[in-house]
C-alpha cells in the first residue's frame, strides 16, 4: 500500500515538472524564437516576491511577446486541456462508461451551437472582455445540458443509460441545427468550420481569466469529493450503501463537470480527445483511484494540450493547423500502442 | 422499550405499477441468522432491498434501531447495516484490498484518509473472506466467486451490526460456501443479525434460525426450519416433490427432492406389489410409477428407507412398527394385496428372521398364478441372515416357476409382457 502510494506520488510529481518545462517551451517557441532560459526569467519575474530576483537584461519586444501573446495563449491551452481531462474523468466515473467524454451530454454541440449563431448574425457584442463566440458557446454549453438534464428528469426515474441516450439524440439534433446553418450562411462557413475545428488562436488574457475561476473551483471541488467518486464506480445502489448519497453527488458533479466543460470549449471550440484519452493514459500510470486520477488528468490535460497547441502553431509556421487535428493524430497512435501494452489496465 | 436492530412493518414496494412486495413483515434482533427462500420472482430481493435503503416502500415502514430507514443520512445507515448484493460488478482495475477499504467509507471523515487502523479492520475482513491472499490482485480480474468474497469482505469491514446478503453463495464452490456460513454462524454467536436470501433450501435449514418462506411477494410461512420446511409447503410454494428427513449430525430437516413423476401412461401398466426393505426397493417404485403400474408394498417396517419413499409417493403398503418382526395381522394384510397383484417383484433386500415371512407370501403368490420376479443382482447367499432358510426359500420359489436376474430392465421388460392393459 505505502509503496504503491510513494509511486503514484512520485508519477504526479515528475509529470507536474514536465508540465512546467512544457509551458516555457512552448512560450520560447514560435515565429521569433526566444531563448529558453530568457523566456523562464521573463515569466518568473512576473510572479510576485520572486520576481524581484531576476533582472530586465531582455528586450522589451521580447517581453511582449512573452507576456502578451504567447503566454496567455499557452496558459489558455493549459486551462482548457485541464477543464477537458478534468470533466472526461468525471463523466467517465458518473457513467461508469470507459467512452464517456466531455461532449456526451450535449456540451459540445450545445456551445458549437452557440458560437453558430454568433458566427452567422454577425453579433457583435461583448461582455467583461469576451467578445460574443465564446460568451454564445459558454451559454449554449449550459443550456444544452441542462435540456438534458430536464428531458432525462421528465422521464421519470433517472437512470445514467437514460441521460447518456437523451445527450446523445439531442447533440444529433443540435448538430443538425448547426450544419443547417453552415450550408445556408455560405460566406461565413469558412469561421464556423474553424471554430468547430478547435483552436487557441484567439487567446488572450481575457479569456484565461475568464475560464480561470470555473477551471479552478472545478479542480478543487473534484480534489475534495475524489474518494466519493471511487465508490460511485461500484454503481449509485452499492456506493449507497457503502454511505454515499449517491444520487446528490452525481448531479453536484454532474453540474461541476458541465460548467468546466462549458467554460472550456467556449474559448477553445471543440477540441476532441484530450478529454476521452487523457484520464485513460493517466489511468495506466496512476491506477484508477481518483484521489490520483483527478490531479494526474489535470496535469495531463494542460501537458497535452499545451504541446498539440505548440505544435499546431509551429510546424506549419506562419499557417496554423486547428489543435482538434493534431490531439488526434499524436494521441491515438499514443493510445493504441499504451492500450497493446497494457491491455489489462484499462476498463 | 428495547428497539429491535431492524424491524418492517406491512411493507409493500413497486418498481413500476406492480408491487413486488406486497405487505412483509421482518424483526431482526441481534444474534439473528435469518434466511427468506422462495421461488423465482417471490419478491425476496425486493424485500432485501426495502430492508437495505435500495427500494423505498410505498407502504409500510422499515425501523433501523427504531428510527425510519429512510430518513437516516445514507452514511449512518451504513454504520449500522452491510449489505451484500447479488451483482457486483467492478469495473476499472481497483486492488482488491481497495475495494474492501471502501468499506470503511463510513467510517471516514470528508478528507481523512483510511488510516493503519482501517487498514486492519480491512486485513480481519478479508481473512475472514478468505481473500487476503489476494489483496493486491485488481479485482477485475478476480473470479466470479473471489470476486463474491471480497464484496462479502468490504461489508464485513463495515464493522456493522447487520449484515444483509442476496444469495452470497451463489458464486461459491461448495467449501466457501460452507465456510462462509460457518463464519456467519459465528459471528451470529457474538452479536451479528444475518438476514439472507438463499436458494439451497438445505443450507438454509443448517444454518438458519428462522427462514420466511415468500411466495408472491407475501410471506407463506414463518418459523424454524422444522415447522416450515414440510413437504405440503414444498409442494405448494416450489411446485415439488420432495422427502423431508432428518440431517444425521445436525438433526436438522433435510430435504430430498424427487423426480417429477415422467411418462404420459398413468396406471396403463400391470398391477405390481414390491417385497423391499432397506433402501433395496425405492428406484424400483419411481421407475413402476413411471411405466403406470398400480404399486402396492409390503411388508416394510416404519420409518425404514423404502416405507419413507414408498409414503412419500403415496404408495398403498403394509407396515410394522419399527425393528420387530412382521406380525400375523401385517402378513395376512400383505397377503391380500399381493392377491389383487398382477406381479410380484422381490428385490435385493436382506433377509432376516423379521422379514422372511415376507418370502413365504411371494411363495403363496407363486401357488395363486402370479408372476414373480426376483431381482438379485447380489446372491442372495450374501444377503441370507437366516442361517440358510431364506436360500431355501429362493431355490422354492425358482423351482415353482419364479423368474430371476441380476438386471433391472430384464425384470422392467419382462413385466411389459405381463400386459395389464388400461385400468
Amino acid at each position: 500500500m505505502a509503496a504503491l502510494r510513494k509511486r503514484r506520488v512520485t508519477v504526479l510529481v515528475i509529470l507536474g515538472l514536465v508540465l512546467a518545462a512544457a509551458v516555457v517551451v512552448a512560450v520560447a517557441l514560435g515565429a521569433v524564437y526566444v531563448p529558453i532560459g530568457t523566456s523562464a526569467r521573463i515569466i518568473l519575474s512576473r510572479i510576485p516576491l520572486l520576481g524581484l530576483l531576476f533582472d530586465g537584461d531582455w528586450s522589451a519586444t521580447q517581453e511582449t511577446i512573452i507576456i502578451s501573446v504567447r503566454l496567455p495563449r499557452v496558459l489558455l491551452a493549459l486551462l482548457v486541456g485541464m477543464g477537458l481531462a478534468l470533466a472526461g474523468a468525471i463523466f467517465q466515473a458518473l457513467f461508469r462508461n470507459p467512452m464517456a467524454d466531455p461532449g456526451i451530454i450535449g456540451t459540445s454541440q450545445g456551445a458549437a451551437l452557440g458560437a453558430t449563431i454568433a458566427f452567422f448574425f454577425g453579433i457583435n457584442m461583448g461582455w467583461g472582455g469576451l467578445s460574443a463566440v465564446p460568451l454564445f458557446a459558454f451559454v449554449g454549453a449550459l443550456l444544452a445540458v441542462f435540456l438534458v438534464y430536464f428531458i432525462a428528469k421528465a422521464g421519470g426515474r433517472v437512470s445514467i443509460a437514460y441521460l447518456l441516450l437523451v445527450g446523445f439524440a439531442l447533440s444529433s439534433f443540435l448538430a443538425s441545427i448547426v450544419s443547417m446553418l453552415m450550408v445556408i450562411s455560405e460566406d461565413r462557413m469558412h469561421n464556423i468550420f474553424f471554430w468547430l475545428m478547435g483552436g487557441l488562436g484567439t487567446g488572450n488574457w481575457d479569456m484565461v481569466l475568464a475560464v480561470l475561476p470555473f477551471i479552478a473551483a472545478g479542480s478543487v471541488v473534484s480534489v475534495f469529493l475524489a474518494r466519493d467518486l471511487n465508490l460511485l464506480m461500484l454503481g449509485e445502489e452499492r456506493a449507497t450503501q457503502l454511505g454515499l448519497e449517491a444520487r446528490r453527488f452525481t448531479w453536484v458533479m454532474f453540474v461541476v463537470a458541465s460548467l468546466v466543460v462549458g467554460a472550456a470549449v467556449s474559448v477553445s471550440g471543440i477540441i476532441g480527445f484530450v478529454g476521452l484519452m487523457t484520464p485513460h493514459i493517466v489511468r495506466l500510470l496512476t491506477g484508477p483511484d481518483h484521489r490520483y486520477l483527478i490531479p494526474g488528468s489535470l496535469i495531463g490535460g494542460g501537458l497535452f494540450l499545451v504541446l498539440a497547441d505548440t505544435i499546431a502553431r509551429t510546424v506549419i509556421a506562419p499557417e496554423e493547423l486547428p489543435v482538434g487535428i493534431v490531439t488526434a493524430f499524436f494521441g491515438a497512435p499514443f493510445f493504441i500502442y499504451l492500450l497493446k501494452r497494457r491491455r489489462n489496465a484499462i476498463a | 422499550m428495547e428497539w429491535k436492530a431492524l424491524e418492517a412493518k406491512g411493507v409493500y414496494a413497486a418498481y413500476y405499477r406492480e408491487n413486488v412486495v406486497a405487505g412483509m413483515d421482518i424483526a431482526v434482533a441481534a444474534g439473528d441468522f435469518i434466511g427468506i427462500v422462495g421461488p423465482n420472482g417471490s419478491g425476496k430481493t425486493s424485500f432485501l432491498k426495502s430492508l437495505s435503503r435500495a427500494l423505498r416502500p410505498r407502504q409500510g415502514v422499515v425501523l433501523l434501531e427504531g428510527e425510519d430507514l429512510y430518513d437516516l443520512p445514507a452514511k449512518q445507515v451504513a454504520r449500522k447495516l452491510a449489505v451484500v448484493p447479488q451483482e457486483n460488478p467492478i469495473s476499472f482495475g481497483f486492488t482488491a484490498l481497495e475495494v474492501v477499504l471502501m468499506g470503511r467509507n463510513p467510517h471516514l471523515g470528508r478528507l481523512q484518509g483510511a488510516g493503519p487502523a482501517d487498514l486492519e479492520v480491512a486485513r480481519l475482513a478479508m481473512e475472514k473472506a478468505n481473500v487476503w491472499h489476494l489483496a493486491d490482485r485488481p479485482a477485475n480480474e478476480l473470479s466470479g466467486g473471489e470476486r463474491q468474497r471480497v464484496i462479502i469482505a468490504q461489508a464485513l469491514a463495515q464493522d456493522a451490526g447487520l449484515l444483509l446478503l442476496d444469495e452470497p453463495t451463489q458464486h461459491l464452490d461448495i467449501n466457501h460456501q460452507l465456510s462462509l456460513l460457518e463464519m456467519l454462524l459465528e459471528m451470529c454467536s457474538r452479536g451479528l443479525a444475518v438476514v439472507m436470501v438463499m436458494h439451497d433450501l438445505n443450507l438454509a435449514s443448517q444454518y438458519c434460525d428462522r427462514l420466511i418462506v415468500m411466495r408472491r411477494g407475501m410471506e407463506f410461512a414463518h418459523g424454524a426450519p422444522a415447522e416450515v420446511l414440510t413437504s405440503t409447503v414444498l409442494q405448494e410454494v416450489f411446485g415439488v416433490g420432495s422427502i423431508v428427513t432428518r440431517h444425521a449430525v445436525t438433526d436438522r430437516p433435510h430435504i430430498i427432492f424427487l423426480p417429477a413423476p415422467g411418462g404420459d401412461g398413468a396406471l396403463a401398466g400391470p398391477r405390481v406389489h414390491l417385497v423391499c426393505g432397506g433402501a433395496s426397493g425405492a428406484s424400483f417404485m419411481r421407475d413402476l410409477l413411471e411405466r403406470g403400474c398400480y404399486l402396492t408394498a409390503g411388508v416394510l417396517n416404519l420409518g425404514d428407507g423404502d416405507e419413507e419413499v414408498g409414503r412419500a409417493l403415496e404408495i398403498r403398503m403394509t407396515t410394522e412398527a419399527p425393528f420387530s418382526h412382521v406380525s400375523e395381522d401385517a402378513h395376512l394384510a400383505n397377503l391380500e394385496l399381493m392377491r389383487e397383484a398382477d406381479a410380484v417383484i422381490v428385490s435385493d433386500l436382506h433377509v432376516g428372521p423379521g422379514n422372511l415371512v415376507n418370502l413365504e407370501a411371494a411363495l403363496q403368490a407363486l401357488e395363486w398364478g402370479k408372476a414373480v420376479y426376483l431381482f438379485s443382482p447380489h446372491p442372495i447367499e450374501e444377503r441370507d441372515h437366516t442361517g440358510g432358510k431364506a436360500r431355501e426359500l429362493y431355490g422354492r420359489l425358482l423351482a415353482a416357476g419364479a423368474e430371476e436376474s441380476p438386471d433391472r430392465e430384464e425384470i422392467l421388460s419382462w413385466l411389459a409382457g405381463e400386459g395389464g392393459g388400461p385400468r
